[in-house]
């Protein structure tokens, strides 16, 4: 099971979460991450989850077309959207 | 039923009474997911889509005036569900709509009541019926768990078809995209309000019916979309040959 590091406003939040997890899904259902995730429409729109990737970026599927129109020129700095993605390796985030 | 199930129990049976009945098995289903439809197809089925998920949040905000104050998780599921599907990005229906528009319709078309087929506008009643009238936990079971529950799997299998096959692009199919995610989490909530509220044998008995019947009322609707629109272009044997 994938272990999922979050930091977020100065607290180090970390837990496991099941195979081909979508933290977006996670947090929408109440489990973690819930509550320490932000997101808001879960369709790639608005931004609200975009997230520094600290470490696992190899193991991620290449960005989708909402997070290259979103996250621009970010994506080159590691942000992602997680509610883009399911990951199946352990994963360390930020939030701003 | 004969005596109150315990959460694990009452999910299991909730998801057998989806099961039996699911929409997969339908044959306008099958003939999306082998890529044996039309694009005159997917217009036609956006034009009754449209009708039946557009009042989605409609149908919510009765369930959400009829939900005790004291239930706050539940009530704030519903308004979330309601943003989301209206104003937390692009509005559902939009999409619904620039996927049809690529099918060769319009949006006055799809827009238009009555380019929908009869059985679409007895899905949608009986949805404002649950909606309007049912105890509003029984109404989530119908509504959330019998009906938008079932959405992911069913998006799962038609999606990369309409890309592979069809060619559509990733804007076009957004609708779909969306879908598997928002849906997901909007199905998982329902089963929790449900399992959690549902906490009498009247309850759990009427919740596991209106799944039943929820997952019927697709199964009606979508096999009508083959009788309506594709039966004459595609063969049940030709489908079957396919499958």
């Amino acid at each position: 099971m994938p272990i999922v590091k979050i930091i977020s406003e100065n607290k180090i939040i970390e837990e496991n979460v099941a195979e081909n997890t979508n933290l977006v899904v996670q947090a929408g259902i109440k489990k973690f991450p819930y509550p320490y995730l932000k997101y808001k429409c879960g369709m790639g729109t608005c931004g609200t989850c975009s997230s520094l990737i600290i470490n696992s970026q190899k193991h991620l599927p290449d960005p989708t077309w909402k997070e290259v129109k979103v996250l621009k020129e970010k994506i080159q700095l590691g942000y992602r959207l997680l509610c883009q993605f399911r990951i199946s390796h352990d994963i360390e985030i930020k939030q701003d | 039923m004969e005596k109150l199930l315990d959460q694990d129990t009452f999910r299991k049976a909730l998801e057998d009474a989806i099961k039996g009945k699911s929409a997969n098995q339908a044959p306008f289903s099958k003939a999306w997911a082998t890529g044996k439809l039309q694009k005159k197809h997917f217009a036609r089925w956006a034009e009754n889509h449209y009708h039946y998920v557009g009042p989605f949040a409609d149908y919510l905000g009765y369930v959400y005036s009829n939900m005790p104050e004291q239930f706050t998780d539940a009530k704030d599921f519903l308004l979330q569900n309601m943003y989301e599907e209206e104003i937390g990005g692009d509005r559902h229906t939009d999409l619904l709509i620039r996927f049809a528009e690529a099918c060769g319709t319009t949006r006055e078309r799809i827009k238009n009541p009555d380019n929908m087929s009869p059985t679409t506008r007895g899905l949608q009643a009986w949805c404002y019926n649950i909606a309007m009238r049912e105890n509003p936990i029984v109404a989530v079971a119908g509504l959330v768990v019998g009906l938008e529950s079932q959405v992911p799997s069913i998006y799962r299998k038609q999606t990369p078809v309409l890309r592979e096959k069809y060619g559509f692009s990733e804007e076009e199919v957004e609708f779909f995209d969306l879908h598997i995610v928002s849906d997901e989490i909007h199905g998982e909530r329902g089963f929790q309000i449900v399992l959690e509220h549902a906490n009498t044998l009247e309850l759990q008995s009427k919740c596991l019916k209106i799944c039943e019947i929820g997952a019927e009322m697709r199964l009606l609707y979508t096999t009508a979309l083959f009788n309506d629109y594709v039966k004459n272009d595609l063969s049940l044997e030709e489908l079957e040959t396919a499958a």
